[in-house]
């Protein structure tokens, strides 16, 4: 491997000189940023203005069938009392009262009719608040603070699990193994295309003749292959700091839900194997990219390729419901051992807790196996293909030479 | 003139029915410099790139110093191919220093021999810019620098002043003279009978993948009744286009 570290350096430092690796790294925290704030000023302009308008009064008018609101509420509110549905309508329409609340007999059934003064499409949420909150409110007080919470549906479980004879929480243990999932869809997904194009510039830009009577073709190749994945550790490294430091930052006005990392579960068996499954899946495909890339004369007959590469990988997230309540359906067994398809259902997998030693140990066997194939097939595309300037090389030319 | 660097030993070449080189037998002697010449489709090309190992030949042996070539630094070899280019969105100075690493210098050496290079061809200012701000004849020199960089003992050129201005080509021609006083040796695939009878010591003509004449340039023009190069090269592809 004589002149491994030089190709490696050369690959990994001008790809981290060039602007566009910073935009595109930078790109998605600033974007999640962006979202963040428009959602944090929406959230509090909305709040503002649905307070403002609660503290609106308006005249009213209501018809109490059910006989459950409290009068003493009306008389509080200011609201007349209306016979009929029709002469509270009429009221209405003729200005008298901005509002008109008529309550069925049976609002089980029934819904709550509001005929009002138009005050504009978001201030016209006023009046159901207020129609709900009389009802609510007169109801209350006759019931306990238990029952209204059952009906309310806000009443809280706390579920504490055993595993061994020791406290055992699944869902926190899915968390760390769950992260290499996370990582793989960010590392395919904004690297992809890098990896597609990293061995058909040389073609384009006819260098690849000087360059392979200077450097062995295994060398140039296994160098970019490293060079991409630390490039695509490094990208998601950048992406993922900036997202947690922003995560402490804004959580409480974004309402996030809150992580006691403290009271993590390290599995590390688990975790060990997500992390092979991720390396050897990131090896694989970048191998297999870049052998599409080397075999085809432009960057620009490379492009379909990427669509189809991307829909095995993450196709296997329709079915991710199968992956959790069934694995052992065949489709599932299928989709976790197949190598194009199976790093989504392994990972995953792995993050729930359902895949099982053997198959651990046959899927990695299987992923390893194409690993060394398509980076063998890769090198012998590369060094056959490099003089084909202008033509698709066909696989029986690849694997007969 | 001692023993032979190169051999080319009952070489075929064939790409699917086509057979481009048919049984091409010839040596080049370490310290000469060879011309390899030939009308377009004769087969100079394929011959470089089976004698690089670029392609498999169909029949035959290629060796440079006894064995097939292997890109492992016992050879120091310099090659402008005839397609060729470099890194266009690189840094000139980044390019030469990568491809000096490439060769066995180190980054300082590289850097260093890069910047006396581009001084004396007149691009010292363009060793910060970008390869693709370069005019085609700025980047010829940059390739040409590349090509001779580490000093090759072994120097195969394809078309060396394929595009290049009269400027460029003596600039060429200076520094294929220098390595040839170094002891280098040195390939020419071209077709420019006066670079021929300029520099080459031997010349091997081919024409539909055979030898059409091979010898020392005396022998050959002798052997076509004391007729220039030129000549020579009309009369044995006179009659097709593509001459």
């Amino acid at each position: 491997m004589h002149n491994l570290k030089t190709v490696f350096s050369f690959e990994f430092l001008r790809t981290v000189k060039k602007k566009t690796f910073w935009i595109s790294v930078l790109l998605f925290p600033i974007a999640i940023a962006a979202v963040a704030g428009i959602s944090i000023a929406s959230n509090k302009a909305t709040d503002e203005a649905l307070q403002q308008s609660q503290k609106e009064k308006f005249s009213l008018a209501i018809t109490d069938n059910t006989e459950l609101i409290s009068p003493a509420l009306i008389s509080a509110f200011g609201a007349q009392i209306q016979l009929d549905k029709d002469s509270g309508i009429a009221e209405v329409k003729a200005g008298k009262v901005d509002a008109f609340f008529y309550y069925p007999q049976d609002i089980s059934k029934h819904p709550i009719e509001i005929f009002a003064k138009d005050a504009g499409m978001f201030d016209n949420s006023k009046y159901d608040a207020v129609a709900k909150l009389l009802l609510e409110q007169s109801v209350s007080s006759s019931v306990s603070s238990s029952v209204k919470a059952i009906l309310q549906g806000t009443v809280t479980t706390a579920t504490t699990t055993f595993k061994d004879g020791a406290v055992f929480d699944g869902l926190k243990s899915m968390i760390v193994p769950g992260i290499f999932l996370v990582l793989f869809y960010f590392v395919i997904a904004m690297f992809g295309n890098q990896m597609l194009n990293s061995t058909v510039e040389e073609k384009e830009n006819r260098v690849i003749e000087m360059l392979l009577t200077s450097v062995e073709t295994r060398t140039l190749i296994i160098g970019k292959i490293l060079a991409l994945i630390t490039l695509g550790l490094l990208q998601v490294f950048l992406i993922i700091i900036p997202t947690i430091i922003g995560y402490f930052l804004l959580k409480n006005q974004l309402s996030l839900p809150s992580f006691d990392l403290s009271s993590l579960t390290f599995d590390w068996p688990r975790i060990l194997t997500g992390f092979v499954i991720f390396m050897l899946s990131f090896l694989f495909f970048t191998g297999l990219l870049v052998t599409i890339g080397a075999s085809v004369p432009t960057a620009k007959e490379a492009g379909p390729f990427i669509g189809v590469v991307m829909l095995l990988i993450f196709a296997p997230l329709y079915a991710a419901s199968l992956f959790v309540s069934n694995p052992e359906a065949g489709i599932v067994q299928f989709l976790s051992y197949f190598p194009l398809t199976a790093p989504i259902p392994l990972l995953l997998r792995n993050a729930i807790g359902n895949l099982q030693l053997h198959e651990v140990l046959i899927s990695l066997s299987i992923l390893l196996v194409c690993t060394i194939f398509v980076i063998q097939l890769a090198v012998r595309v590369f060094r056959y293909g490099a003089l084909e300037y202008s033509r698709k090389l066909s696989l029986k030319e690849i694997l007969g030479r | 003139m001692t023993k032979p660097i190169i051999v080319v030993d009952k070489f075929s070449m064939s790409f699917g029915d086509t057979k481009v080189i048919d049984d091409l037998s010839f040596d080049v002697t370490r310290g000469e410099t060879f011309g390899l010449l030939g009308s377009n489709g004769s087969g100079k090309t394929t011959t470089i790139r089976a004698l690089l190992g670029a392609y498999i030949p169909t029949a035959g042996t290629l060796t440079i110093d006894g064995k097939p070539y292997k890109v492992d630094g016992t050879v120091k070899l310099g090659y402008l191919p005839e397609e060729r280019g470099l890194y266009k969105k690189e840094k000139v100075i980044d390019t030469m220093v990568y491809f000096g690493r490439l060769k066995g210098m180190s980054a300082h050496q590289a850097k260093e021999w890069s910047l006396r290079y581009l001084e004396r061809v007149e691009l010292a200012d363009k060793a910060s810019l970008l390869v693709d701000k370069l005019s085609g004849g700025q980047q010829q020199k940059v390739q040409l620098g590349i090509t001779i960089m580490n000093d090759p003992e072994l120097l195969i050129l394809d078309e060396p002043t394929k595009g290049f201005d009269p400027v460029n080509r003596r600039l060429l021609m200076t520094i294929i003279e220098e390595h040839q006083q170094k002891g280098a040796t040195v390939i020419m695939v071209t077709h420019q009978m006066e670079e021929v009878e300029r520099l080459c010591d031997r010349i091997i003509l081919l024409k539909d993948g055979k030898a059409a004449a091979y010898g020392t340039v005396k022998e050959v023009k002798k052997k076509y009744g004391g007729k220039s190069l030129d000549d020579i090269f009309v009369e044995i592809y006179g009659g097709r286009d593509d001459a």
